[in-house]
């Protein structure tokens, strides 16, 4: 039993098995986040003998659920109302997975098309009925956001630019149906796994768009920022969004490798004193709950650090082994790391409030209203 | 998994090397020469190419593979100097599996770009379109060429002169500055903040070019059983496949013996893996990985494959924590 492995688990399986047992009989309720254990946050990670999960985590970072994933996890999304969680496989996978959060039962499987692969990420719009992804046109090298029909079986009904090369993250602006892309600017093809083949050319931006495929608003960094990959985005309620970057050049000369940008402004880069400690690598990027707080993690630097939305100082540095995954909370900060911890920061007080024998995977997704 | 079960003791009063002895040994025997040999075969190559440019001339032909040769030794040190101002890329454009480069040549011959006269010039010419990977269709497609010999003719001059540039700068970079970061890290400005930094970059350039010799120059060839892809092999029109994965093993074996020092099961593991892919190497037999379509073929391909891989898994296993600079789950991930 994989509940073994987690010395924390509060599962509720027995509420579990009798839904599995209602839906087999033909009884199958409109199900909601509350039928499968409250979760708050969705998060995979590796076990021991190469075992994959998706977990759901209550608002106290405890496990709600976990289900068998068959390959290395990324990043997850979560439906707005409906307990469904899409599960992406690392880049450049063509496969995710939408999963039934109450009975662990695979819903759909979206197969990227011809040409196309997924990168890792995806966000639903604001009614629950499409699910976007992030892709690759292998062939062309362009990016593009898949469109899926999350009302009609996860069926793809189409796709529009994303308006760069490499599109990672994905968001939806708050109380809006507008999509902010990461544009990483790095091209890749599934031939040759992650090498990246453009580096002398690459250009990343954060891309505005309506769901129409209208590009709003474009912002790129400095020339001399060239090489910062925008890789991954969090949204502030009145509409900031903070991003984390990927340094692809000489790491002696990394520049800041977070901002905050809101539409018709500049962004604003953040770099703490140490900036160079973070060894050119954010790997996930939060608000806090009280959102005067953005924290990013640097998994290479073994730190996270937390800035003062409003002055851009740095606030508190977190110096965690391999910490990456970063997802608000209530009142502060909830984060993960590939030794298995899981923590929360409050005020300026860490606190380990579990360990998962295994591995956190990168990302610890909020579920947008869970 | 196969894993090293290592001694868990130590001998008392072996006298081991510090990370800074380590990282200076590397530069000596490893690093330093081995640029200084791509600058000097680069400039012979440069010189040949000046007298003659006639792809079929033996003479320009050895010391293109000669040059070549000198770049696959170096080619995992991919950091610093070789990665500043695209140099590495400006040598070694592939994988390109977007045909880039024929692109690129095509390009430039149709349009007669005048961009080859003069050096500076065509140091703004796309990477693609520079170093071994584009020389080699020079020599090697006629079809490239055949558009316009008497440009491809003065092109391949300019390419040769450009590589012997790029080699120059990429050695007076080690020499003048990079050697200097390594060894006296912690200083202002310097991207190793202490010893162990320096080290780790080391490690980190041998175990890429351990998992691109495995993914990419093995692995593109390799595709899948029921779709073996023998033309996306590397360098296969010049022949050279086979060589660049012996190449890139002459190259890597002495640096991850320098970093092995102070562990001898390691090291002795590691000179044994080494030994053990160059027999997979020896029984390929097929220089340019066609045989991967045969099933006999094939399986030799996969052994070799599967011994340069279990050199990286002890790098990554064993070396990497004996060296206290292994990487994380999430850290190691890059997205």
């Amino acid at each position: 039993m994989r509940w073994m492995a987690i010395d924390m688990a509060t599962a509720r399986p027995s509420r579990r098995r009798f839904l599995a047992g209602a839906a087999a009989a033909g009884l199958a309720p409109n199900l909601t986040w509350a039928d499968a254990g409250n979760p708050t946050y969705l998060a995979a990670a590796r076990l021991p003998d190469e075992i994959y999960l998706l977990f759901g985590l209550d608002a106290e970072g405890q496990v709600a659920f976990e289900i068998p994933l068959p390959a290395r996890g990324h990043a997850a999304a979560g439906h707005p109302e409906r307990p469904e969680a899409v599960a992406f496989a690392r880049r450049p996978g063509t496969f995710a997975i939408v999963l039934d959060c109450t009975t662990g039962a695979e819903i759909a499987r979206l197969t990227a098309p011809q040409d196309r692969h997924f990168y890792g990420h995806g966000a639903f719009s604001r009614d629950g009925s499409r699910l976007y992804t992030t892709e690759n046109d292998s062939e062309l090298g362009d990016g593009r956001v898949g469109i899926w029909a999350a009302d009609d079986g996860y069926r793809r009904v189409g796709e529009v630019a994303s308006g760069g090369i490499g599109p990672h993250d994905i968001l939806r602006l708050p109380g809006s149906d507008t999509l902010v892309i990461a544009n990483g600017g790095i091209d890749t093809h599934p031939d040759t796994g992650r090498e990246k083949l453009n580096l002398p050319t690459m250009q990343s931006n954060l891309t505005y768009l309506d769901p129409s495929g209208e590009v709003i608003e474009q912002v790129s960094l400095p020339t001399e920022m060239r090489l910062n990959s925008i890789r991954h985005l969090a949204v502030h309620a009145d509409g900031t969004v903070a991003f984390g970057c990927q340094w692809q050049g000489d790491l002696a000369a990394a520049p800041p490798l977070v901002g905050l940008h809101r539409q018709g402004q500049h962004p604003r880069l953040l770099a703490p004193p140490d900036n160079a400690a973070m060894n050119g690598y954010v790997g996930s990027v939060s608000f806090s709950g009280d959102h005067e707080t953005v924290a990013v993690t640097a998994p290479r630097g073994n730190r996270a650090v937390l800035f003062n939305v409003n002055t851009g100082d740095t606030r508190k540095v977190i110096t965690s082994s391999d910490i990456c995954g970063v997802a608000q909370t209530n009142d502060g900060l909830l984060l993960t790391t590939g030794t298995g911890a899981i923590k929360a920061a409050k005020s300026d007080r860490i606190t380990e409030v579990g360990h998962l024998a295994g591995a956190w995977d990168n990302h610890l997704t909020r579920i947008a209203n869970g | 998994m196969r894993r090293l079960v290592l001694l868990l003791f130590l001998l008392p009063c072996a006298a081991l090397a510090s990370p800074a002895q380590v990282v200076d040994q590397a530069l000596e025997t490893h690093i330093l020469p081995g640029f200084a040999d791509l600058e000097s075969k680069t400039k012979i190559l440069a010189e040949l190419a000046a007298n003659s440019c006639d792809p079929d001339d033996a003479a320009l032909r050895d010391a293109y593979h000669t040059a070549f040769d000198a770049w696959v030794t170096v080619s995992h040190l991919r950091f610093g100097p070789s990665e500043a101002d695209s140099r590495g890329f400006a040598l070694a454009f592939w994988p390109d599996p977007r045909g880039t480069t024929a692109k690129t040549l095509g390009r430039l011959i149709r349009s007669a770009d005048p961009a080859i006269n003069d050096p500076d010039t065509f140091r703004t010419v796309s990477v693609a379109a520079r170093g071994f990977y584009a020389m080699e269709r020079l020599l090697y497609d006629p079809a490239v060429s055949a558009a316009d010999p008497e440009y491809a003719c003065r092109l391949l001059r300019a390419l040769t002169v450009d590589m012997a540039e790029t080699a120059t700068l990429i050695r007076q970079d080690w020499i003048m500055q990079h050697a200097d970061l390594m060894r006296t890290p912690g200083t202002a400005d310097n991207p190793y903040a202490n010893e162990l930094e320096a080290l780790k970059a080391l490690y980190s350039a041998l175990g890429t070019g351990l998992e691109f010799a495995v993914d990419i120059r093995m692995g593109r060839p390799l595709g899948t059983f029921d779709r073996p892809r023998p033309r996306r092999a590397e360098a296969w029109r010049s022949g050279r496949s086979l060589r660049q994965i012996s190449m890139a093993l002459d190259g890597m074996e002495p640096l991850a013996a320098v970093l092995a020092t102070d562990h001898a099961a390691i090291a002795g593991a590691l000179k044994e893996a080494f030994g053990s892919a160059r027999d997979a190497v020896a029984d390929v037999g097929d220089p340019v990985f066609a045989t991967v379509s045969d099933p006999v073929g094939r399986l030799k391909v996969e052994i070799l494959q599967q011994r340069i891989d279990y050199i990286r898994e002890i790098v990554l296993g064993d070396l990497g924590p004996a060296l206290g600079v292994g990487q994380g789950f999430n850290a190691l991930d890059g997205d």
